[in-house]
């Protein structure tokens, strides 16, 4: 995949006459591998630590990994870990490629990523040792959550200072989304911190604040930056313009718009005002609106000119593909699971964690695995070492993310039906998902197999550009 | 889309739009919830759990129960929970303002536990001697006990105490704060049906 695509050169690379890197990518490469590396490290801990918790529902357990502990530590490690150092590297990268940002202060962003690092190893040691809370997302104790907001603005707040100072008038779709989503992260992670753990609101208040963060942190933070990677990378590799791409800001405008508002439809049914749950199925189904316009711009770009045979046929397109029309789905199924009706069923089963990896994993993760094969090879200057590597972790992981996701979604709607039938017993509901147990620790291997590939390949490759010898090499 | 100010602004407001509209506003409508009693003059509901559930409660946190359990029943309306015996009426606000981080949970793989002291330990009918009493402590206490080992997930917190027959001091706490979940009684909000 990697060695055969149409040019006949591996993309992403540069040019020949090219060989070396711009000063802009020079400067940013430090702090770029810096958060990458611990990105896919964490990533390798998370997958660990998602085999252990699926083995821990048939019973397994001791003091220091109960099921709270490892399914807290693995989900947080799997968001604060792995995607948000990833996001961090994507986004300097487009914001240096699109508004030619030049990163005078490498020093302190490579402080951030260290500090960001250090704050959530204590923070998942921590969750292992009991010091933890009872919201998700915000598991950490709250000592660490001022520490990591430091950090994030260290890393992450160049793409508005660069926007704010770009010598042209021009913009690009990409660079909106990196604005937003890094100017967005920060407040509302400090307000739920406020309003949780700090300084608590008054009872189930917390609980609305909570699901006013979770949106913040997956769809604004999260969303936000894989779509600016979509609006970026998609045209670039098929070297034609998005469809329809007069609608992007309306794309952008709406997604920033409703997106804040969808939260509370995850607490249907809740001891919290109705009016507050209403709002939050009327956001989630106003969200549709940017849903549907990112539709039109990414699969109509890919429907023309045989766009779909030339994303397969590029590894980063491909991954990049893939989490596009994941968006899409997952935006469809979000509205339609608000509605009360569909909400009372699956509400409490495995369908949320369906839902959420849909957003998280076939979409986010999906987009920053595509964009690792068109950046690295850029910043390092040298070829992926394996294209089997590549190949296995696209396959184990597209298949292991669709698994995983299908049988929880599947799963959560079958014991929601059950349940909700006062006769069946829960006994009867847990033997009837005892499947679920089976089928998410096979997939959960599969997700590995695809990250250690991925890891080996792009330690690799890493390794192989740092070595001196690097220099004279031919290829 | 080209002026960065206006950018930034607009980001600002639709994140804070939502935050003054839900939060700000229902802190507004909720903030003021107190414990109030069941007809005039009568004992204030949720009460005051005694400091040993309070522990308890560290302990629940601490080892990730939360994981596993809810602590909310939906109304008759949305799901099945008053069906299935989860509570006798929907929780509502009122039932948590005495609790300084809410345990709502999201993902229920054991059952709700909104009301499990009720369930375990309900409220005697009609008068009990002193020897009932103390025989019906005995009973649900054991059977807290059997609930919170889960097969041999949760035997650790037994393990330390090697010669008595009596739990170590978190099972203790644990299974205080458990009987104290009880949402069985009337609230302004949602009276229960006699
Ligand atoms: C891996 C998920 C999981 C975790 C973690 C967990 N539980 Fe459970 N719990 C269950 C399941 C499943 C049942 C139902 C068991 C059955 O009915 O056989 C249950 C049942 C219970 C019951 C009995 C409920 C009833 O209505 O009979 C209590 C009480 C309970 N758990 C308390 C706890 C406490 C306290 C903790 C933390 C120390 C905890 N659970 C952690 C899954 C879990």
């Amino acid at each position: 995949m990697t060695q055969d695509n149409r040019s006949g050169r591996p993309q992403g690379r540069p040019s020949p006459g090219d060989s070396r890197l711009s000063r802009v990518e020079a400067q940013l490469r430090g702090p770029f591998l810096l958060f990458f590396v611990s990105a896919v490290i964490w990533l390798l801990v998370a997958s660990v630590l998602g085999l252990v918790s699926a083995q821990l529902l048939r019973g397994v357990s001791g003091e220091v990994f109960t099921y709270g502990h490892v399914s807290a530590a693995q989900h947080n490690l799997f968001i604060y870990g792995w995607a948000f150092n990833a996001f961090f590297a994507i986004n300097l990268w487009l914001t240096s490629q699109l508004g030619r940002f030049e990163l005078r202060n490498a020093w302190l962003v490579s402080l951030g990523a260290i500090i960001w690092n250090v704050a959530l190893t204590y923070g998942a040691l921590s969750i292992f040792a009991g010091d933890l809370n009872g919201f998700s997302l915000l598991e950490m104790p709250r000592t660490v959550g001022p520490v990591l907001a430091v950090a994030f603005l260290l890393s992450a707040f160049w793409p508005i200072v660069a926007y704010a100072q770009r010598p042209t008038g021009h913009s690009f779709a990409s660079q909106w989304f990196v604005v937003g989503a890094s100017f967005v992260f920060p407040l509302a992670y400090l307000l739920a911190q406020l309003l949780v753990l700090w300084n608590p609101a008054s009872g189930v208040v917390q609980a609305i604040a909570h699901s006013w963060f979770i949106q913040n942190l997956l769809l604004l933070w999260l969303g936000g930056s894989a779509l600016a990677a979509v609006y970026y990378f998609l045209p670039k590799v098929l070297g034609r313009n998005i469809t329809g791409y007069y609608l992007a800001s309306v794309a952008f405008w709406t997604f920033f718009l409703f997106a804040g508002w969808t939260g509370t439809a995850s607490l249907l049914g809740s001891p919290i005002p109705v009016w507050v749950q209403s709002v939050g199925v009327v956001g989630s189904a106003m969200f549709l609106v940017s849903v549907i316009i990112t539709a039109i711009n990414f699969h109509g770009t890919l429907s023309t000119q045989s766009g779909w045979s030339l994303a397969w046929n590029s590894t980063t397109l491909r991954f990049i593909s893939f989490g596009a029309v994941a968006f899409t789905l997952y935006g469809v199924l979000n509205a339609i699971f608000s509605f009360r009706g569909f909400n009372a069923v699956v509400r409490f089963t495995s369908f949320s964690a369906g839902q959420e990896q849909l957003l998280t994993y076939a979409f986010a993760s999906m987009v920053i695995f595509g964009a690792a094969y068109f950046i690295l090879p850029r910043l390092t200057g040298s070829l992926w070492p394996s294209a089997k590597l590549v190949h296995l972790h696209f396959w184990a992981t597209a298949i292991g993310a669709l698994g995983s996701i299908s049988a929880s979604l599947a799963v959560g709607w079958q014991s929601g039906k059950q349940l909700a039938d006062p006769a069946v017993s829960y006994a009867q509901v847990l033997t009837a998902s005892a499947g679920l147990a089976s089928a998410s620790l096979l997939f959960a291997i599969l997700l590995l197999v695809g990250h250690v590939a991925f890891a080996l390949n792009a330690f690799g490759m890493i390794l192989k550009s740092s070595a001196p010898a690097a220099e004279g090499r031919h290829d | 889309m080209t002026n960065p100010k206006l950018l930034i602004a607009g980001v600002f407001l639709t994140v804070a739009l939502p935050f003054g509209a839900l939060l700000l506003s229902s802190q507004v409508q909720l903030g003021d919830l107190a414990p109030a009693p069941e007809e005039e003059g009568g004992a204030l509901y949720p009460a005051t759990v005694p400091g040993l559930a309070v522990q308890g409660r560290d302990v629940y946190v601490s080892l990730g129960c939360i994981a596993c359990h809810t602590q909310q029943v939906r109304p008759s309306g949305q799901g099945s929970d008053i069906a299935r015996g989860y509570g006798d009426r929907p929780s509502v606000a009122r039932d948590y303002v005495l609790q300084s981080h809410v345990l709502l949970g999201d993902r229920r793989i054991g059952p709700d536990l909104a009301n499990y002291g009720a369930r375990v330990a309900p409220a005697p009918k009609g008068a009990q001697t002193e020897p009932e009493k103390a025989a019906t402590i005995t009973k649900s206490l054991a059977a807290v006990h059997a609930a919170i080992h889960h097969g041999n997930a949760f035997a650790f917190l037994y393990e330390a105490d090697a010669k008595g027959d009596f739990a170590p001091e978190r099972a203790d706490a644990l299974a205080a704060y458990l009987l104290s979940l009880r949402q069985d009684y009337s609230s302004p909000e949602a009276k229960l049906k006699k």
